[in-house]
């Protein structure tokens, strides 16, 4: 079996200087804004561990310094892993704000202090040091990588190359012969937990395979 | 002399991990800091600390101060306030004693590294003289309002930098050079955030006169009216009515502050004479007892109107200290409203928050741990530690945004 080397990513912050006050200045900005911009603001979301009822840096703006509640759930139910290419997913983004303001009126602008700031972000990936041979070390990995490696594996694995599965389910199926689990898990929802609660949820279904294996004949 | 290897099981592992593997890339390398002042405020505060760590990773530091007269420091003291939005008047007679006072410095220290991190506008103009090696401008102050025509001036010379880095997104500023953003953290193995006993807490506690026996609220900082500390006191003697509580205003005197005698007057005069009012003139290296009175707490507020980053939130939260901040500065970048505290907009908002605190001590310790645990993520001194050596190891990879070690 080929092991799974975990590995773990940080980021850091670069501003591109651009900023939006108003929806119309956050989509002319969605609409220029480098690709690496898109990617930070929506697929790097979960990296900030913390799960509101947004799941972009976008709807949660909308959402929070606007106070326009029916637009950041539009923008919110945008799922980033349903496009192949960063274009299509800006695409996206901008259609839905057209569309909003083509039949709503037009929400104030951000207060001082609550503008939108696109950012960028740079990434070092480095491994962890744990390395698993068997589904059981691949358990004890789980429960104790940064939760960086968790985010690095379980979401930015899907838009790595060629937008698919998560690398956990990949290895369960493609090298480690358990493709039940790793059906599972590529069920889960990712835009429903933050980082500890899905490594909370992951770790409780492996758990309980490994917990199975051990109990079989 | 405090190591790296002392930080573990306090910092997260992959931060640690993380400045070992940069720190040998960059073993040997030249590392120069800069800045004005070897103690007072939080940049010498932060160096003091960072050096010796840095020295002990196999790097090269060093970290030099630039000397002036007290005119130097006149002016480079209404640059600062410029850059936070205040009206100063300038002369093209004082711009050139600020550069000419750089010149004479540049005559003397020795400026040749690999790196060089320029902290803050008093030594902007060194990069006129910059030897060799990636000059990069860290800037702490908060100049999201600055005044334009004093920006202008400080940024023929911060847009001849390599790279500026800011403490928050709504600091950056237009340049054409690449710009960071990183917080400013907090020591964990401080006087000021290291674990107390109870017996320290309970000493305190004893010298400034703080029964504990009712439910504390805090707030710590400079008597001034950005802080709101009058503010305060209405939101707690809203509380008040059906939450029997105390509430501590804790802030230095702030001698060099002429507006601060008037404003703890002020705030005297308001509290009357309410025994649950305590009102704390702490002077300087006070930082025991801040930990301390943070501890003790049952709230911590930073009601301010105005922030910076503000630090004092940071240094709550690492307590577990539920903290109720003014939405404003770089308290949102801390604060996730409901999941690790509580934003306000209002007095009135300030008081329900506390009420519900106060209420319901489960979600009162939720708040806190889960305040402790992006404190330790986020804002702890390894990860600046870390990004300082990110930010120069990107800057030798520019064009990368992925790079794999």
């Amino acid at each position: 079996m080929q092991p799974f080397v975990f590995k773990q990513c940080t980021n850091i912050l670069k501003a591109t200087q651009r900023r939006a006050v108003t929806i119309r200045e956050l989509m002319s900005g969605i609409s220029e804004v480098s690709e690496a911009s898109i990617f930070h603001h929506t697929y790097q979301y979960f990296l900030k561990g913390h799960m509101l009822e947004y799941t972009n840096d976008f709807a949660q703006w909308v959402g929070e310094a606007l106070e326009e509640k029916t637009l950041s759930e539009h923008l919110a139910i945008i799922d980033p892993y349903a496009y192949d290419k960063i274009a299509d997913l800006r695409t996206r983004l901008v259609g839905v704000i057209e569309d909003y303001l083509g039949h709503f009126p037009e929400p104030r602008p951000a207060l001082a202090g609550n503008e939108f700031h696109f950012n960028e972000s740079a990434t070092i990936v480095f491994p962890t040091g744990i390395v698993a041979h068997n589904l059981a070390e691949f358990l004890q990995g789980l429960k104790y990588v940064d939760s960086s490696s968790i985010y690095y594996h379980f979401y930015e694995g899907r838009s790595r190359g060629v937008y698919g599965p998560d690398d956990f389910s990949t290895w369960l199926s493609e090298k480690a012969n358990e493709p039940e689990l790793s059906g599972r898990l590529r069920h889960i929802d990712p835009f429903m937990y933050d980082i500890e609660g899905m490594r909370k949820l992951i770790v409780q279904i492996v758990e309980q395979k490994v917990q199975k294996d051990m109990e079989s004949l | 002399m405090i190591r790296l290897q002392d930080y573990t099981g306090i910092s997260p592992k992959a931060d640690l991990q993380l400045i070992y593997k940069l720190s040998d890339r960059l073993s040997k390398k030249r590392f120069l800091h800069i800045n004005s002042t070897k103690s007072g405020g939080g940049v010498a505060e932060i160096l003091n600390r960072m050096t010796p760590l840095l020295d002990g990773l196999g790097l090269a530091v060093r970290w030099e101060t630039i000397e002036g007269d007290q005119r130097f420091f006149s002016i480079t003291k209404k640059i600062h306030n410029a850059l936070q939005g205040l009206q100063e008047v300038f002369t093209d007679d004082m711009w050139a004693y600020h550069e000419a006072i750089n010149a004479k410095n540049a005559e003397t220290l020795d400026l040749d590294a690999d790196v060089v991190f320029v902290h803050d506008p008093q030594p902007v103009p060194l990069i006129k003289f910059r030897r060799s090696g990636l000059w990069i401008w860290r800037c702490h102050i908060d100049v999201s309002n600055p005044v334009r025509e004093v920006w202008e001036r400080i940024s023929t010379y911060a847009g001849s930098y390599d790279a500026a880095i800011f403490s928050v997104s709504k600091f950056a500023q237009q340049m054409s050079i690449d710009e960071f953003i990183i917080t400013p953290t907090i020591d964990p193995l401080s006087d000021k955030n290291r674990d107390l006993t109870e017996a320290e807490v309970a000493e305190v506690a004893d010298r400034f006169g703080i029964p504990r026996d009712k439910p504390t609220l805090l707030q710590v900082s400079r008597f001034d009216r950005f802080k709101d500390p009058n503010g305060v006191i209405r939101a707690y003697r809203l509380v008040k009515k059906y939450n029997d509580c105390r509430l501590v205003l804790a802030g230095s005197s702030a001698t060099d502050d002429p507006e601060g005698d008037a404003v703890i007057r002020e705030v005297k005069e308001f509290a009357g004479n309410d025994p649950d009012i305590h009102i704390l003139l702490l002077p300087a290296f006070s930082d025991r007892d801040i930990n301390a009175l943070q501890r003790m707490a049952t709230v911590v507020l930073q009601k301010s109107l105005k922030e910076g980053f503000g630090l004092t939130v940071t240094e709550a939260m690492w307590k577990g200290r539920p903290v109720i901040g003014g939405n404003v500065g770089g308290i949102p970048s801390q604060i996730i409203s409901g999941v690790n505290g509580f934003l306000v907009n209002s007095e009135e908002g300030a008081a329900f928050r506390i009420r519900q605190i106060l209420n319901d001590p489960a979600m009162a310790k939720g708040l806190g741990d889960n305040a402790r645990q992006y404190v330790r993520n986020n804002f702890l001194i390894t990860r600046q530690i870390r990004d300082y050596l990110f930010v120069w190891y990107a800057m030798l990879n520019r064009g990368r945004t992925v790079m794999e070690m």
